[in-house]
């Protein structure tokens, strides 16, 4: 049998409680959400909790509802409840498509958004639909509340901004522009459930004239230490009215921007050829849904 | 005469224990005073063992047993025996087993495992054979001649090369001075992981008193590892007992002591508690066994009509660090190089070859597939440069009924040509081709194999009806997973006349079963099966001429079908149950024994001093198929495998697909995803997220086709099904990308960098046309 | 550090001892002997620990046993009843959808959830619902047939 090894064991039943608790661990507590993650590292042997404070039975933490601002998602959403939520789909369907693609039905059973932003893998599913949708996250800590662009979440793999005692409690995610659409590509050797090689998160909205588009956004996992915007992508997309040309200029600039390393699972110049086809195929896709879809 | 069970889709014996969650497996075992198990590993590749410091290790909570090879310093090993049971003075891959905790939970063993101190004086490593067989490469088993080792092995002393084999028909050089074209590839086929959902894992028990071991086991071949055992260690038969438990998967890595070994081991030092080890999956990955990787050369001369003149293969094996069941793999396996083809003239050179890498082993196909992969990639290579349809020059040169195998063998019952034309139908070979939609593009690939069963090999069983006419068949034949125990009952009920209902097959207990040589090589049907024929023939006598005598009637005119017994008219004369209840009134039973070898068969005739190479049976296979590949991305999806087997007689065909539809699925797994990525001998993706398995969505339209060619000897007319259909996968993919793309791969895996890469290239380099 | 948890499987209710970092999955196969469950990886890889818990799909293997705590565990053992078997499990002795059948827990299991969620499933539903578990003897096909065929089974019986 695979072990975890021991640790001290916390159970918070607020976000207050959660954070005091944290903070007074210190150095070497974590918070647990899904477990996912940080179980699976527990269970490799690398460095883990001496102390793991768990988020579940916080009710806070949950729930996605319409708010005058956006959406809210509570960080202890899981997965499978962002598939399923028929306000998501309606409202931000981007975000039901890269949850499809994330991992197993089990894994999207038992695994947080919260979790997964926080566990900040350059590989992330969630994150370049988050980063298009121009979400926000709450963090609530010793100090205080803060709210930040998810964008600025992250400083590297497995590194977040979050200082000692800090959770993130809920994402705020914008309702989607007027006329425009955002779409999720992902590439992996196989059909099944395997981390991604890369990942595309493209949004274009139209402008009025439905010629060109007057926001364009284009995030990227797996390809750089971060999730990552491709300015290039989304600076092309915006130079003049919109054809396959410009799409095009758009995905080569997005393999300009990315940053891929080579690893077990691929070749940097292989991730980055893909990024273009990627990007290309993402937005033709934007494309089409923003020019067919509702004023 | 129709049948009533051979040649259905009965259900299996084991299902409802499946369904329910109650079959147990050798993971799942509790025994009274049971410890558990955790291995220290080398995490270098080649290195001396200085000093190994357990003083910590045994201080702690719950540990009854450290143990090290200098405790336990003995060897065993396949037709060498090369390799410890733990470490001794050196190790030869990372993983190897240095050292074992026995204690009173798995995790107070493995916390134990890691304060075990061990010294080691790094060596220079080896991991490409290709390095190994250079002139000045060290010496992994400089000891190699001193070995235990079977006579018929020819082994190359003061080099890496553990087992060679020379073999030649014909002429070679005048076939190749005859041939109008002549075409020379290299190919490679990677090492991949047999990864079968249960780990490994083994129990063992040792009472002093006696001097015995007791073992509990997944493995397929009970008898040949207790043989194994009792020459390894010196003892009798009758003190080594291997206890069959149901296997969740084997695929050939359980073909060989691997958890056993260190169970063993531990259970010499646990005043008699047994200790049960279970693999990690990240041990099972990096430090079980795998498949063999090899390196092939081959020259084949063609008449321009597409007539083989001469071929001559040149493989490298990748051993691993010990050879296992390599040294077969390495002799028998590879002669599938030539295919299933008339080749008159024809030359081999295979070299087993040490490296300093995990166990290469018994692996689905043992070395067939390896061999498919070059023959038939090289066959459709041939065919286009003779613009002759890949399909047309397989027919062209198949075997067929009369032919004479390399040996001088007669070919009989072979199927071949028929798994050709029925797979190729059933795929649409010739259709015009679909029209390409995007960036995806179409195309479908064949390829065939041949793959003889090891012979000769021997089956034993007894059946035994108890007094109330319930049967039990006695015989070695674990379930590994293939239905072995639903087809053996079907043969029994339908051979003696009764209901399936009635018949039990218990688990192997090599107490009590007799002898098996292994479920592997696609064996059992036809070997057990004739076994248990033979028994059945015997009981169903004996019970004839004991209802003739309480009946009044000669047992020639009696018949027993479905537990009754009947004459001519149909009508039912008395139960099966009356009989016994006549005969063994006050308890008893009726038992009859079987036993087959085709050793002697005039079916395996040969050339004078050839026979050894005879099979007695040949399976054939072919499978086809259409895949699509992303030509942007270079991810290949397969859409239909059609995969045309000939069995010789389906008993049960529910069954002969599980195993086609199976290992079509392996096949394109081990092609498509599987790969182990390396460094400095350590794998790197030793977990099942980054080494992938096909999952359900990978799943292609798989058709099964079942060729019956009817062999006169095997029960039934059965032959076999298991091996060959992991064999043909990988080349009718590759075969089929190149119908989709125009590329061909040479080196496994495929993988979508080397499809986008190969056609870069001859996007470059357009083929000349002459 | 231990913990009294009552946790309720398959219907009955457990006072059990267990660690912080004790798993549900060690809960079942050691302290509740419930060998049906089984561990193939332990980093949620190959789903062969798959149960349900308040009837969806989850990797027991990564479920800390204090999270069992306030739920539903469903093993493969509480599908036969008295009355018979379950007709995912009829089903899948009729279509013999096992060879080796040390995933077959997980599959039955993960196609009652998703039958009992979604009563008539496309078979692409099938196949992603069952894509968490591995099987390497290959017998893909003939589950899904099986999960059709006990899911029309499940439709008749309703």
């Amino acid at each position: 049998m695979n072990h975890l090894p021991p640790f001290a064991y916390f159970a918070p039943r607020s976000i207050a409680e959660a954070v005091a608790m944290l903070t007074r661990e210190g150095v070497g507590a974590y918070p647990l959400a899904g477990g996912t993650d940080l179980l699976v590292r527990g269970k490799r042997g690398h460095p883990f909790a001496k102390t793991v404070v768990n988020l579940k039975l916080i009710p806070e933490l949950r729930g996605i509802e319409e708010l005058p601002d956006g959406i809210r998602i509570g960080a202890l959403e899981v997965i499978a409840a962002l598939q399923r939520s028929a306000l998501i789909a309606r409202e931000l369907p981007v975000l039901a498509e890269a949850a499809e693609r994330l991992g197993s039905p089990s894994i999207r059973n038992m695994a947080t958004l919260g979790g997964n932003i926080g566990r900040a893998s350059p590989a992330s599913d969630m994150a370049p639909a988050l980063i298009v949708l121009d979400a926000t996250l709450t963090v609530e800590g010793p100090t205080g509340r803060r709210t930040l662009p998810v964008e600025s979440f992250f400083r590297g793999p497995g590194v977040t901004v979050l200082t000692p005692g800090e959770v993130i409690t809920n994402f705020l995610v914008p309702k989607m522009p007027g006329r425009s659409a955002a779409t999720y590509e992902r590439l992996g050797r196989s059909q099944g459930t395997e981390c991604a090689l890369l990942g595309v998160a493209s949004l274009i909205a139209l402008a009025e004239n439905r010629l060109e588009a007057k926001a364009a956004r284009i995030a990227l996992a797996a390809v750089a230490p971060v999730p990552m915007r491709s300015k290039r992508a989304e600076a092309a997309l915006l130079s003049g009215p919109l054809t396959e040309d410009r799409l095009w200029d758009a995905a080569r600039g997005a393999a300009a921007d990315c940053m891929p390393i080579t690893d077990i699972r691929a070749t940097a110049a292989y991730r980055r050829e893909m990024v273009e086809v990627m990007t290309l195929r993402g937005l033709r896709r934007a494309w089409e849904q923003a020019v067919g879809g509702r004023a | 005469m129709s049948q009533t069970y051979v040649g259905k889709p009965v259900p299996r014996l084991d299902g409802l224990e499946k369904v329910t969650g109650q079959a147990r497996y050798t993971v799942d075992l509790d025994l009274p005073g049971i410890l558990y198990g955790a291995v220290l590993r080398s995490p270098l590749p080649h290195a001396r063992i200085v000093d190994i410091n357990c003083d910590e290790a045994r201080r702690m909570p719950g540990v009854r047993a450290v143990v090290t090879g200098r405790d336990f310093p003995y060897t065993f090993g396949g037709p060498v025996k090369d390799q410890p049971f733990l470490a001794i003075d050196r190790v030869l891959y990372v993983g190897e087993p240095v050292a074992a905790v026995a204690a009173e939970t798995e995790f107070a063993a493995q916390e134990a495992a890691r304060k075990i101190r061990v010294t080691y004086q790094e060596l220079p490593a080896l991991f490409d054979p290709r390095d190994a067989l250079g002139e000045t490469a060290a010496v992994l088993h400089p000891d190699l001649h001193t070995y235990r080792r079977a006579s018929q092995y020819d082994i190359v002393p003061g080099s890496n090369i553990c087992t060679i084999r020379r073999y030649s028909t014909g002429n070679l050089e005048q076939g190749f001075a005859e041939a109008d074209e002549i075409f020379e590839d290299e190919y490679y086929i990677h090492a991949v992981a047999h990864s079968p959902l249960e780990t490994h894992a083994a129990a063992a028990q040792y009472s002093a008193a006696k001097n015995e071991y007791t073992v509990w086991t997944s493995s397929d071949r009970p008898y040949r590892l207790a043989t194994v055992l009792s020459e390894a260690l010196g003892i009798s038969l009758n003190q080594v007992r291997f206890h069959s438990m149901f296997s969740g998967g084997g695929f050939g890595g359980k073909a060989a002591l691997v958890a056993e070994a260190v169970a063993v081991a531990l259970a010499r030092f646990t005043q008699g508690r047994p200790v049960k080890v279970v693999y990690s999956r990240e041990e099972e990955l990096t430090a079980s066994q795998t498949r063999h990787a090899a390196f092939m050369k081959l020259k084949t001369g063609v008449k321009r009509d597409g007539t083989f003149t001469a071929r001559h293969a040149d493989v490298v094996w990748d051993n691993g660090a010990y050879c296992s069941l390599g040294p077969d793999v390495a002799y028998r396996g590879v002669l599938t190089i030539f295919g299933p083809y008339r080749i008159p003239s024809i030359g081999l050179l295979s070299r087993l070859v040490y490296t300093n890498k995990e166990i290469g082993g018994a692996y689905r196909g043992f070395g067939t597939t390896q061999a498919t992969w070059a023959c038939e990639a090289q066959m459709d290579v041939i065919a286009e440069k003779l613009k002759i349809d890949p399909l047309e020059l397989r027919l062209k040169n198949a075997y067929v009924d009369g032919d004479l195998y390399l040996n001088g063998q007669m070919m009989r019952t072979v199927g071949l040509k028929d798994t050709l034309t029925l797979a190729a139908r059933k795929i649409g070979w010739g259709s015009p081709k679909q029209q390409a939609a995007g960036s995806k593009r179409r195309g479908i690939g064949m390829a065939c194999t041949i793959k003889p069963t090891a012979t000769p090999t021997t089956s034993y069983c007894f059946i035994r009806i108890n007094q109330d006419a319930s049967v039990v068949l006695l015989c070695g034949s674990p379930e590994v997973g293939g239905g072995q125990k639903t087809v053996l009952a079907q043969i029994a009920a339908e051979s003696i006349g009764v209901p399936i209902g009635s018949v039990s097959v218990p688990h192997p207990d090599t107490q009590y079963t007799p002898f098996d040589d292994a479920v592997g090589s696609s064996r059992t049907t036809y070997h057990m099966g004739n076994a248990i024929r033979m028994a059945s023939r015997e009981v169903r006598e004996k019970i004839l001429v004991h209802a003739g005598k309480i009946l009044g009637r000669q047992p020639e005119a009696l018949r027993l079908s479905e537990g009754s017994i009947s004459d001519g008219s149909g009508a039912e004369l008395m139960t099966l149950e009356g009989v016994l209840q006549k005969v063994v009134p006050r308890g008893g039973c009726i038992i009859g024994e079987g036993q087959y070898s085709p050793e002697g068969s005039p079916l395996l005739a040969a050339a004078p001093g050839q026979t050894a190479m005879s099979s007695i049976f040949w399976l054939f296979a072919t499978h086809a198929a259409e895949v699509e590949v992303d030509s942007e991305t270079g991810v290949v999806r397969v859409l239909r495998v059609a995969a045309a087997h000939d069995v010789g007689r389906a008993i049960n065909p529910a069954l002969c697909e599980q195993q086609i539809e199976g290992a079509v699925i392996m096949g394109l797994s081990n092609t498509l995803f599987e790969e182990f990525k390396m460094e400095k001998g350590r794998i790197l993706n030793d977990t099942l997220a980054d080494y992938r398995l096909a999952s359900t969505m990978d799943l292609p339209q798989i058709d099964s086709i079942m060729v019956e060619s009817m062999h006169e000897e095997g029960p039934f007319g059965a032959k076999g099904v298991g091996e060959p259909a992991a064999a043909p996968t990988a080349p009718a993919i590759a075969n089929a990308i190149f119908d989709a793309v125009g590329v061909r791969i040479h080196n496994l895996p495929i993988t979508p960098e080397k499809i986008l890469q190969a056609m870069r290239q001859s996007a470059k380099n357009p083929p000349v046309q002459d | 550090m231990s913990i009294g948890i009552e946790i309720c499987v398959n219907g009955l209710h457990h006072q059990l001892d267990v660690k912080p970092q004790t798993t549900l999955l060690e809960v079942l196969r050691e302290q509740l002997r419930l060998t049906g469950t089984k561990e193939g990886c332990g980093t949620g890889d190959c789903g062969t620990c798959t149960v349900l818990l308040d009837g969806v799909t989850v990797n027991s293997c990564l479920v800390l046993a204090v999270d069992a705590v306030g739920h539903e565990v469903t093993t493969i053992e509480a599908l036969a009843t008295d009355a018979g078997l379950h007709p995912l499990q009829q089903s899948f002795i009729e279509h013999n959808a096992m060879q080796c059948g040390f995933c077959t827990p997980a599959m039955i299991l993960s196609a009652k959830a998703l039958l009992d969620r979604k009563p008539a499933p496309e078979t692409a539903e099938i196949k992603q619902a069952l894509s968490g578990v591995l099987c390497r003897c290959g017998s893909y096909k003939k589950i899904i047939e099986a999960v059709v065929a006990g899911g029309e089974q499940m439709r008749r019986e309703r």
